[in-house]
């Protein structure tokens, strides 16, 4: 299996006024494609920094990210905007959509940006992945007028709709209930089995992890562990 | 990369929906943007509207499209008067060398002389014009003349005469009852008051009736003097070529009369100066009251001032009845009898009094009846068309210059015919203005020295000439008091005085002598009228002039117009004023809505730019949410300020409520119209200054990393 990210001896650091707060301490990691990743940790431990660095989003201190074989220290600010809208779909934890435009129009936005597709095949492919979120009866609809867990379906159809190879979910169900939220890590896993899409989430929920094929624990910004899934699940 | 079709369509669609999203703040920046342009639009179109009447004004009454003048002048040429007199000009000695060098410079069309100044006008008194009356009856009767026609005017001229004394006797005895007797204004008069007693006794009329010469001499030296009220008042002119000057000016129009003849010396009287001071005062009140009533709605029961005028006018009475003689006066009062239904034993004075006690209810049926019944018997202005008037003036060598011009009209500008600024301007044909200026060409000093020489004229300067005049003269007292009245004799000296002034008001002057001779300042009229155009003619005649060592100052028609010509620069200054402290306002207001839009945004942007959006098409996003709101609500505001600007029109346009305001409106009120202009200039400032208020917020947006779309809502 091919590698998709590597993480090399990454440290992050923030400045809290005069002191500088270690968020990430010198990690190592390498994903593959195709993998269902759960990163663990309480809060505060350094699970968002390493999602938003694997999704160029923060850049690391020191060390090096390389994403599809891209080193991402070494690119534009431009550059990895481009590498974010055609390689990596975003999934939220308060889902973080468009307030003004519909739930079409959401998920059509990522390809209004590519300009790759024609209306129609804009169409197929948004009303598709609608279909397969749930969400076909809602396509009109203003993000204020879902619920939660239908929310994050649209988050999900949008993170999905440029076929990235990759898609960094940050504790995409902390603010949804329990049955919502297996959902919805349900539906990630579908994704993932369909398409090959390769999936990180973060997650402090134990059921959620359960779902993963690996866990990464993390803890004080170290990865603690990385063990298969049903280590994580103690024994399930 | 630019961003896509697609990309683009959807950049739009954010940026109204979120305008839409947030209607409460889009309205108010929208008010803000709306109220700017409409100011804006307003503004300027007054503006351009003052700036079209003023260039009508000036360019049609006065100043032409350019003036030029002496360039060694001390002072610039104010044509409508400057704060401290007449411009200080020094003269053009030759008008004609101008004329044949200007005309020649593309553009230009016709080339006026001018020259502008004050003078007085000496007016003969009520009591002059009684006096002379009389004097004719008794000349008459002396040589033979016992109509009965004769003897009735001779009765009702004496009567007169005594009427008037009596009057003036009232007016002393009033004088003096509230004068310090003791003062040096009263002792010095004693003479005077003594005389008035004299002349009111019946004794004096009888020995009037031996003597009659004698008495008038007695009445015209002793007498008159105390009752000159208002026998000088001073008139500022424009000595021109009035063939030209009409031609050039198409705003000026001769209201009453006709226009002075070519080549002929003359004046037209500004219609709006005869008015206002030529006019008999209750009439001019009664004018005045009627247009406050009229045109600004004012009412005399509620108007302090107006109330002053109504008591004024029946204060002013005596001035008709020193008019009439009895017959006149009885059948003024029996018409206005009737005109008022007064009782049948009212007399003359009660009967005026009745008619100038206005009111609100019977203003304007006495409006009527006063010009209907009493004005056609009374002399209502000092001055009337076919009169000859003494107009005097201080010329440049030092002694009073003096020459009587016939009168052959009113002269008024059309538009601005009740503004003082151009309508108390009279026009006097240039020969006259010269005598009055007394400026000599060498030709004209050589002619007075060979004139003097061939008459044994001595030089006598203006004092020793009045103490020879009047004061050492006691024994020709009639004499004397003829040469006063015409200054003309200190030029002339003695009996060339008579020949002179008649053979100069009668002869007809050839174009050649009137344009080769001095004159102050010039008017340049051109074929294209347009602003670049001015300028560049203006470069060509100073080009013309230097290369012909005419050395002239060449000044557009707004600088030769001096302050008045500032008015609109004054009123730009203000608006922009205005309008830069409104914007700059505004400028604050949006940007720190936007700011506060932005920042409720962070997070929707940094979603944005997390998915992929680059920083770009966030700003552009920002500055079209703002851009819409400048464009939408601009044109919102130039349509508004259309509205606004027409309906000022339909209300009966902007009252010009002061002079200035008359004149630089170019009538009674301003019509302003909408121009292109004033639309198109409100949209630049207000799409640049909704940008500019938008840079800011922008810029933040920009610096919205993709991290903020992590941040959790607490």
């Amino acid at each position: 299996m091919t590698t998709i990210v590597s993480v090399r001896n990454v440290s992050k650091d923030y400045m809290l006024g005069k002191t500088v707060v270690p968020a990430v301490r010198e990690v190592s990691l390498d994903v593959d494609e195709g993998e269902f990743l759960s990163i663990a940790g309480p809060s505060g431990s350094g699970k968002t920094t390493l999602l938003n660095l694997v999704g160029c989003v923060d850049t690391p201190t020191a060390g090096a990210v390389v994403v599809t074989g891209h080193d991402t220290t070494k690119l534009s600010e431009r550059a990895l905007t481009d590498l974010r809208l055609h390689t990596i779909g975003f999934i939220f934890q308060s889902f973080n959509l468009v307030s003004v435009l519909s739930v079409f129009q959401n998920v059509e936005f990522p390809l209004l940006l590519q300009g790759r597709l024609t209306k129609k095949e804009r169409r197929e492919r948004v009303l598709g992945l609608l279909e397969a979120v749930g969400l076909s009866e809602h396509t009109r609809h203003r993000p204020s007028e879902l619920s939660g867990g239908q929310r994050q379906r649209v988050a999900i159809a949008r993170a999905l709709v440029t076929r990235p190879k990759l898609v960094l979910a940050d504790e995409p169900t902390a603010n949804l209930d329990s049955a919502t939220g297996a959902n919805i890590i349900d539906l990630m896993r579908d994704m993932n089995r369909r398409d090959g899409t390769t999936f990180i989430f973060s997650t402090h929920d134990p059921k959620v992890m359960s779902h993963a094929n690996a866990v990464v624990r993390i803890a004080d910004g170290r990865i603690a562990a990385r063990e298969p899934a049903g280590a994580a699940a103690g024994g399930r | 990369m630019l961003p896509g079709r697609d990309a683009v369509r959807i950049l739009f669609r954010i940026a109204f929906r979120n305008l839409t999203a947030a209607p409460v703040r889009t309205a108010i920046l929208g008010a803000i943007v709306l109220v700017g342009s409409v100011i804006v639009v307003v503004g300027s179109s007054i503006l351009d509207s003052i700036d079209r009447g003023m260039r009508t004004s000036i360019q049609g009454s006065l100043g032409g499209h350019v003036q030029v003048y002496d360039a060694r002048s001390e002072g610039a040429l104010e044509l409508y008067g400057g704060l401290r007199g007449e411009s200080l000009l020094e003269p053009i000695e030759d008008f004609s060398k101008v004329k044949e060098v200007l005309s020649k410079v593309p553009n230009v069309r016709q080339v006026v002389p001018m020259g502008i100044d004050q003078a007085f006008v000496a007016m003969g008194t009520t009591f002059d014009g009684a006096l002379e009356k009389l004097r004719e009856d008794v000349r008459r009767m002396e040589e033979g003349d016992r109509s009965a026609e004769r003897l009735r005017l001779y009765d009702a001229h004496v009567a007169h005469v005594r009427r008037m004394l009596g009057l003036l006797g009232d007016d002393i005895q009033a004088a003096r009852a509230i004068a310090d007797l003791e003062s040096r204004e009263i002792t010095s008069r004693m003479d005077e008051f003594l005389a008035v007693r004299e002349a009111r006794s019946d004794a004096f009329w009888a020995r009037f009736e031996k003597d009659r010469y004698g008495g008038l001499e007695f009445l015209e030296n002793r007498v008159a003097p105390s009752a000159m009220e208002n026998a000088f008042t001073f008139i500022r002119y424009v000595g021109t070529d009035p063939e030209a000057f009409f031609r050039a000016f198409p705003l000026a129009e001769v209201n009453e009369g006709e226009r002075i003849p070519p080549g002929r010396r003359g004046v037209l009287v500004g219609k709006q100066f005869a008015e206002e001071w030529l006019k008999l005062k209750n009439a001019r009140r009664l004018d005045q009251i009627k247009d406050q009533r009229d045109r600004r709605g004012k009412k005399i029961a509620k108007e302090e001032e107006l109330q002053r005028w109504v008591k004024d006018n029946r204060g002013g009475i005596r001035e008709i009845l020193i008019q009439l003689d009895p017959v006149q006066a009885e059948a003024l009062a029996k018409d206005l009898r009737a005109a008022l239904a007064a009782p049948a034993e009212e007399e003359l004075e009660p009967l005026l009094q009745r008619l100038f006690a206005t009111t609100d209810q019977d203003f304007d049926e006495k409006y009527r009846i006063f010009y209907g019944v009493v004005a056609p018997k009374i002399r209502l202005y000092k001055i009337n068309v076919g009169d000859t008037i003494t107009v005097k003036a201080p010329s440049k060598s030092g002694y009073f210059s003096s020459v009587n011009v016939k009168v052959y009209g009113f002269l008024q500008f059309r538009g601005i015919e009740k503004s003082g600024i151009a309508g108390m301007m009279s026009v006097m044909d240039l020969m006259s203005f010269r005598d009055l200026y007394g400026y000599m060409t060498k030709e004209k000093a050589e002619e007075i020295r060979r004139l003097k020489e061939t008459m044994g004229g001595k030089e006598v300067d203006r004092e020793s000439a009045e103490a020879e005049l009047f004061g050492s003269a006691p024994q020709a007292p009639a004499q004397a008091r003829a040469a006063a009245i015409d200054d003309r004799a200190l030029m002339h000296q003695g009996g060339k005085r008579s020949a002179g002034s008649n053979g100069a008001a009668d002869r007809v002057h050839g174009q050649d002598e009137i344009e080769r001779g001095v004159a102050l300042n010039a008017a340049l009229i051109l074929d294209d009228p347009r602003p670049s155009a001015i300028r560049r003619t203006m470069k060509d005649v100073e080009a013309a002039a230097a290369a012909n060592g005419l050395g002239l100052k060449v000044v557009d028609w707004q600088a030769a117009s001096g302050l008045v010509g500032q008015f609109v620069t004054l009123l730009r200054i203000v608006l922009f004023t205005a309008v830069v402290i409104f914007f700059a306002i505004a400028l604050v207001v949006i940007n720190n809505a936007m700011v506060m839009a932005t920042l409720q945004r962070v997070k929707e942007i940094g979603t944005m730019r997390a998915i992929g959006t680059q920083r770009r098409f966030v700003v552009v996003m920002l500055l079209v949410e703002i851009a819409a709101v400048g464009i939408v609500f601009g044109l919102a505001g130039a349509v508004l300020g259309g509205v606004v600007v027409a309906a000022i029109r339909v209300a009966g346009g902007i009252p010009a409520v002061t002079d200035l305001l008359y004149f630089v409106f170019s009538g009674p009120a301003l019509f302003p119209t909408l121009g292109r202009g004033p639309v198109a200039v409100s949209l630049v400032i207000v799409l640049a200054v909704a940008i500019l208020s938008a840079l800011y917020p922008a810029f933040i947006a920009m610096k919205v990393t993709p991290v903020e779309a992590m941040a959790t809502d607490d």
